[in-house]
């Protein structure tokens, strides 16, 4: 009875933590070029929808997929240009997406399912290996790739000095601004890779459940390295998916075991305080001289 | 040299105009895309929005919590405080107001002053602990007021559902006691017809207005008049240059931070003791990132928060006018107010940027 408990938690905690890593991911890459992005709860919530939109239009997962990505891309393109391009707050204009994203889903739903807080039922999805959406699994090349562009690439190399030392990369000929662009958009296409493993048979109003945030959390706790980024969003999933399997058994009161994933977000930021330090030129707008 | 100064000036005042003139248009080209005429659209807005007293005064009810809520970010704002939080901050001060006003035994004219000030107390309570986390440890408080928020949720539910919540009361859902009728909010409607403004009985311009007018003063006191207002504008301005000119800068955020929450704790008081009666886990929520997008939109000042609440009321009710009487779904909102701060924070920048152009033109 025990082992068969343990396996299910292990491969459920690799399915509920694959969100919340892609995110994390895509924050990777976004503040390693120097542009914070508190948006992404706002793109999950965007992407959530479309792989379920695009999936029942055309019967097919991997449409879903395509819908998904350029829905993210599209709402990253907005922060970038917001950000990049006229340089606003990018607190500012990551609030202003998450906003509009609430919007996106609800009206799309409205217009395509003709219900206003969840679609129809999705059946074109990748097939489950060992219980779990077998897309969990491409998380792990995607980390092992992330790693590799950031930190074994030249692009790599020219992404993480533009968030370090933007002055110095635009001394060097590296254009700042379209390599921020590209940061950008990173997050974007991993908020439409993450959507694929939350919950890709349905949308539900709110479904996303503040994971975009927790993303952020795991990001700082990860020391803004992918790798350990990962890391961080497996430990927020684990203690989200014991939530799930164990809240009816726990002699407590449900609601303080919901609390858990978040207290816990707390708890870890109050521990890698000081410790881990973001790119210097994070959420600096970069000016050129003149 | 007067007359360029007042042209800057012009130009300042115009960049949010500009921001919500340009996202209506939006709306009225997305409506067509869906199929319905400018005209048929406007036409809907109009009905449910301007066209009876009714709909007219329902717009400035609406707007009383969500002004509360535009100042409680906007004061953190102005000291570079990023609020997320203020969403749990009303969640928890409505509570403790609430309890105050079911289990404290007073005469009605200490009563209402005492539910108000246990609301604040219990928002301020509620940001108090992101607030120190941020001055004492440097933990960021945009990621920790969302997770404050998300178990201010579950906190309350708890509350209400187990050790506050007021069994016996026959209702569907899970509820408090109800409220003393000592600390219940009565309507001012009469004061308004009484001066020819005809408020209908079934619209709530209660004792709340008086708390939001009060409250809009005493932050524009604060800020404008006060040397701690002072301060917290310089910081919000230059963290930098406060700290060479000797402001402590960590208390000054703290003091704003706390403010906001205190501010926070009164969103809820119209629906708490004005509507319900009783408090529920089921009040308006989402408030308080509305009053994000209404700070954001009235420039953080108080009176600008005054334009943008009234005109977010006009937005909600518009959605609601839309969604009756065309094919466009009330969410297209979110989607209009997202897209106007982002005009207004670009078109901002741009006109920020054409008037140090100008300067430097006019120096050299």
């Amino acid at each position: 009875m025990f082992f068969p408990t343990l396996l299910d938690f292990l491969f459920r905690g690799l399915e509920m933590s694959a969100p919340i890593a892609f995110c994390a991911l895509g924050a990777v890459f976004c503040e390693k070029s120097g542009v914070v992005n508190i948006a992404l709860e706002g793109f999950l919530s965007v992407t959530a929808f479309t792989v379920v939109w695009g999936s029942i239009a055309f019967q097919s997962v991997w449409m879903g997929l395509a819908f998904a990505v350029a829905s993210g891309v599209l709402m990253s393109l907005m922060h970038a240009v917001a950000t990049v391009t006229f340089r606003v707050n990018q607190i500012v204009s990551g609030v202003a997406l998450n906003t509009l994203a609430v919007g996106v889903g609800r009206f799309l739903s409205q217009k395509v399912f003709e219900q206003e807080t969840q679609s129809a039922a999705n059946s074109y999805m990748f097939p489950t290996v060992l219980h779990i959406n077998s897309f969990t699994f491409v998380l792990i090349p995607v980390v092992a790739a992330c790693w590799f562009v950031l930190y074994k690439t030249v692009f790599g190399l020219r992404l993480r000095t533009v968030g370090e030392n933007p002055e110095a990369a635009d001394t060097l000929g590296i254009s700042v601004n379209s390599l921020r662009y590209v940061g950008v958009i990173m997050s974007g296409v991993m908020c439409g890779l993450a959507a694929m493993v939350l919950y890709p048979s349905k949308w539900v109003n709110g479904m996303t459940g503040g994971r975009g945030y927790i993303a952020l959390a795991a990001l700082i706790f990860g020391r803004w390295h992918p790798v350990y980024a990962v890391l961080a969003a497996l430990l927020f999933g684990y203690a989200d998916t014991f939530r799930i399997m164990f809240e009816s058994k726990i002699p407590i009161p449900s609601q303080f075991v919901q609390m858990l994933p978040y207290v816990l977000a707390i708890v870890v930021l109050v521990a890698v305080r000081g410790k881990s330090r973001a790119p210097a030129a994070d959420g600096i707008p970069y000016e050129k001289g003149e | 040299m007067r007359k360029t100064k007042s042209k800057y000036r012009v130009l300042e005042t115009l960049s949010p105009i500009l921001g919500v003139l340009a996202s209506v248009l939006v709306l009225l080209v997305i409506a067509m895309i869906i199929g319905e005429m400018p005209g048929k659209t406007l036409n809907a807005i109009y009905k449910f929005t301007l066209a009876s007293a009714s709909r007219l005064s329902t717009i400035f009810s609406v707007a009383i919590p969500l002004f509360l809520a535009g100042l409680a970010v906007a004061v953190a704002f102005q000291a570079n405080v990023f609020n997320i939080g203020v969403e749990g901050q009303y969640f928890v001060g409505g509570l403790v107001g609430a309890m105050a006003g079911i289990y404290l035994r007073l005469p009605v004219y200490l009563h209402l002053p005492v539910v108000v000030l246990a609301s604040m107390a219990g928002g301020a309570l509620w940001a108090a602990i992101p607030a120190l986390l941020k001055v004492r440890m440097g933990i960021h408080e945009v990621i920790t007021t969302i997770m404050f928020n998300n178990i201010a949720a579950a906190l309350v539910n708890f509350l209400v559902n187990g050790p506050l919540s007021g069994r016996g009361e026959k209702s569907l859902e899970p509820q408090t006691l109800k409220i003393q009728s000592t600390a219940l909010f009565g309507k001012l409607n009469h004061w308004f017809n009484a001066i020819g403004l005809k408020v209908p009985k079934h619209v709530y311009l209660d004792y709340s207005l008086i708390v939001a007018i009060v409250m809009g003063f005493l932050v524009w006191f604060l800020l404008y008049r006060l040397r701690q207002g002072f301060e917290i504008r310089a910081v919000g301005t230059s963290l930098e240059v406060s700290q060479y000119a000797g402001i402590r800068v960590k208390r000054v955020q703290m003091t704003a931070f706390l403010a906001s929450g205190s501010l926070a704790g009164l969103i809820g008081l119209q629906e708490i003791f004005a509507i319900r009666g009783v408090y529920t886990f089921e009040i308006a929520a989402g408030l308080g990132f509305d009053g994000i997008a209404i700070a954001l939109i009235g420039g953080n000042s108080p009176v600008g928060v005054i334009f943008s609440s009234v005109l977010f009321a006009f937005f909600k009710q518009a959605g609601y006018g839309l969604q009756l009487y065309t094919a466009v779904p009330n969410a297209i909102i979110y989607v209009i107010s997202g897209l106007m701060i982002l005009f207004i924070v670009v078109i901002n920048e741009v006109t920020t940027r054409y008037i140090r152009a100008l300067r430097r033109k006019e120096a050299a």
